[in-house]
């Protein structure tokens, strides 16, 4: 069984049903991309899975690590080990980076982590994501430039180490350097300690760094497609039309 | 200090509710040094009294309409039954009640500490670098007798004594009372703290504080406003604070209110001048009191004068808090920055309005106003609302402010890094105040305040759940 199951998943919001039957199964070490153009589910899919409360469950499973998470609430999935990068994350002004993984950390120890401990992991953290140390005592995400937020992004990951990551669009807005520097530190996580990702993007970029085993493709709140890294490349050749076209019956 | 500065009379305003001191004072325009000797200053005193009597005597328990939206009203409160209350500092039972007080307090360094517990002044301490210095921290009763020209030259020389019934009781029935003098050049890290604590229901506590600093001095203040019991009927703690700095004179000024528990009504106005090149950073915070009527007034009186005016507030159940504060340039150039932030649960009520005013001639002035604020539950109301008054013509004033609610997308974005939906709400509040929190740059007063928001949040947690629900 893998890490995380996705089963006949269907979710409605605003009176409106947006994913249709998702089926998707994701083991820790795993890299998956989910790919589809804009308004296909895939944010939907990745605010769900961390349950978000504007978008309901109608039918079908959320199964993580044997256990149905479907209902559960959004810190309890996380402390169980799912993480989402989100495509526009929220500034919390007044709340330094360094105290809000503090308090990340901790809600996952019995112990508060010692201040020795977390300055080390922090070290090891902006390090990776080639940010200066200084970004740590900014309030998170506040003021941020788009660059910055998604490298808090995968700072936050990096310190959290959860099993499964869903990165929703985390190559949007990002310039080539800061794109291959956040790509650079999920495929170091994922080297060192066998971190499983759901990479969600509808451009073939930054799957040019992070190469995925899995590839799916969605269109209209259903996965149509999937495959291999090849497909990858066949999205760029053919576009989504292509995809529509011959899939369109399914959906 | 333009302690002869002439009286501006306080213009009429149709959009808020009150008026700037902007000057005016009881002894605005009195010679300082017509005050030679105690035996003045006692008369002095006493006049102030008699005066303010005839004003007690003649006024009504005031009444603050805006129209239509906002009322403060002290109607309810029975002042003739509520007395000061004295106590002996040998007593077992005022040592108990000031160690109940005092245990609420960080425990720090400290340059002195004096506190007065209802009517009276029960423990002064001063350390041996601010007594080298040659600090004076005393009662005001002894103050009139040791210090009389200090005294002489400031006593209420900005503050008026007769505008409302209650302000007319401070100075008629003012008992204790606060001093501080600074001499020149005196440099003091660790902060002074002035407490008044309040014993419970049916003491009327009636203060007044007057703080000297002399030329380039450079301090920290902290006064501390506490009652100590957790119920009972009412009582009234009424202040009148002065702080005068003078030429190049550095204040770093705070003050924390918290008198919830019993009913207390609080009627306080505070006036900070800010002499030549001197500055001040000023965070008063009001964390409680069943109604609260605060007039607060920075007032930039010399050229080259600056001060950073920030604020904070966090009413609950079914308190009231009104608050004015004045950001004032009597001269230019000078420079100002307000900032205020408040939130509110409960039932309670909340009214800042924050007035930059700039006074003809003052040139060169360049301040900006801003306040933001916090509903937390559906019956909290808060009025915000800042306004600008500019009578000079080369000068740059502007204000801003923003009235939020919890956002559940904060929420969200917290809960997905493991913080529960509890502890993601304390996070955005507590956020919400660190701006104005930090600056204080005094981690134990910085640790105290956020406490107090902590134990607030915590009692209204259901209360704030219901409302994010709702919406």
């Amino acid at each position: 069984m893998a890490d995380l199951e996705i089963r006949n998943l269907h979710v409605r919001t605003e009176e409106r049903e947006i994913l249709r039957g998702v089926n998707l199964a994701i083991s820790k070490g795993e890299i998956h991309a989910l790919m589809g153009p804009n308004g296909s589910g895939k944010s939907t899919l990745a605010n769900t899975l961390l349950g978000h409360p504007a978008y309901e469950v109608t039918e079908g499973q959320i199964l993580f690590k044997g256990q149905d998470i479907t209902e559960a609430e959004p810190h309890e999935r996380a402390k169980l080990g799912l993480f989402l990068a989100f495509q526009y994350p929220v500034a919390i002004p007044g709340v330094s980076v360094a105290n809000f993984l503090r308090m990340a950390i901790n809600t996952r120890r019995e112990q508060p982590i010692g201040l020795k401990e977390f300055r080390e992991l922090l070290k090891e953290a902006v390090d990776l994501l080639e940010v200066d140390p200084a970004f740590t005592s900014r309030g998170l995400n506040d003021g941020f430039s788009g660059g910055e937020k998604k490298r808090a992004e995968i700072l936050q990951m990096a310190m959290l180490k959860p099993e499964v990551a869903i990165l929703d669009e985390t190559d949007s807005g990002l310039d080539i350097d800061a794109l291959k520097t956040v790509a650079h530190g999920v495929v170091r996580l994922h080297e060192q300690y066998g971190l499983g990702a759901l990479v969600i993007t509808h451009y073939q970029r930054i799957l040019h760094h992070i190469k995925p085993q899995f590839v799916h493709v969605m269109l209209e709140g259903r996965i149509v497609l999937e495959g291999g890294p090849e497909l990858v490349e066949r999205l760029e050749r053919e576009g989504y039309d292509q995809i529509r076209k011959e899939h369109g019956a399914l959906v | 200090m333009p302690l002869s500065s002439p009286v501006t009379p306080p213009r009429e305003r149709e959009a808020t509710l009150y008026k700037p001191l902007a000057g005016a004072g009881w002894r605005a325009g009195a010679n300082p040094t017509e005050i030679k000797d105690h035996n003045q200053a006692r008369a002095l005193a006493e006049r102030m009294r008699k005066e303010a009597l005839a004003a007690y005597e003649r006024l009504e328990l005031p009444v603050w309409r805006r129209s239509n939206f906002w009322t403060t009203s002290f109607e309810r409160l029975a002042i003739e039954e509520l007395a000061p209350r004295h106590h002996d500092p040998n007593q077992l039972e005022t040592r108990e009640l000031v160690e109940k007080g005092l245990a609420q307090l960080p425990d720090r360094e400290r340059s002195g500490r004096i506190v007065q517990l209802d009517g009276s002044i029960v423990a002064v301490e001063l350390s041996a670098e601010a007594r080298q210095a040659g600090v004076t921290l005393c009662s005001l009763t002894e103050a009139i007798d040791s210090h009389p020209q200090i005294v002489g030259a400031h006593l209420a020389r900005r503050l008026l004594i007769d505008r409302h019934k209650l302000e007319a009781a401070n100075a008629a029935f003012w008992t204790g009372g606060i001093f501080l003098h600074l001499p020149a050049g005196a440099e003091l890290e660790a902060p002074f703290e002035l407490v008044q604590l309040l014993s419970g229901e049916g003491v009327a506590q009636h203060s007044r504080v007057l703080v000297v600093a002399d030329r380039a001095s450079d301090f920290r203040l902290h006064e501390y406003g506490l009652a100590l019991s957790a119920g009972g009927g009412q009582a009234l703690h009424t202040e009148a604070f002065e702080l005068y700095l003078h030429d190049g004179a550095r204040c770093r000024l705070a003050h924390l209110e918290d008198w919830g528990g019993p009913e207390v009504f609080n009627s306080t106005v505070r006036f900070v001048g800010v002499g030549r090149d001197a500055f001040c950073h000023w965070l008063p915070s009001q964390l409680g009191g069943k109604l609260m009527h605060e007039h607060l007034e920075l007032s930039v009186c010399e050229p080259g004068g600056g001060m950073e005016f920030r604020g904070l507030f966090f009413t609950e159940q079914d308190e009231l808090l009104d608050t004015f504060a004045v950001d004032l340039h009597q001269v230019g150039p000078s420079t100002g920055d307000c900032h205020f932030r408040g939130a509110a649960t409960g039932r309670s009520r909340a009214s800042m309005e924050g007035l930059i005013k700039i006074n003809p001639g003052a040139q060169k002035s360049h301040t900006y106003l801003q306040i933001h604020t916090m509903m937390l539950s559906r019956e909290a109301q808060i009025d915000a609302i800042p306004s600008v008054l500019v009578s000079a013509d080369d000068v740059s004033a502007s204000h801003g402010g923003t009235v939020g609610e919890l956002d559940e997308a904060a929420i969200f974005y917290m809960q997905s890094r493991g913080l529960d939906r509890a502890a993601a709400v304390r996070v955005i509040v507590e956020g919400f105040f660190e701006p104005v929190i930090t600056e204080l740059k005094d981690k134990p007063l910085e640790e105290l305040i956020r406490s107090k928001i902590a134990a607030k949040l915590a009692r209204a947690k259901e209360e704030i759940e219901a409302y994010a629900q709702s919406r």
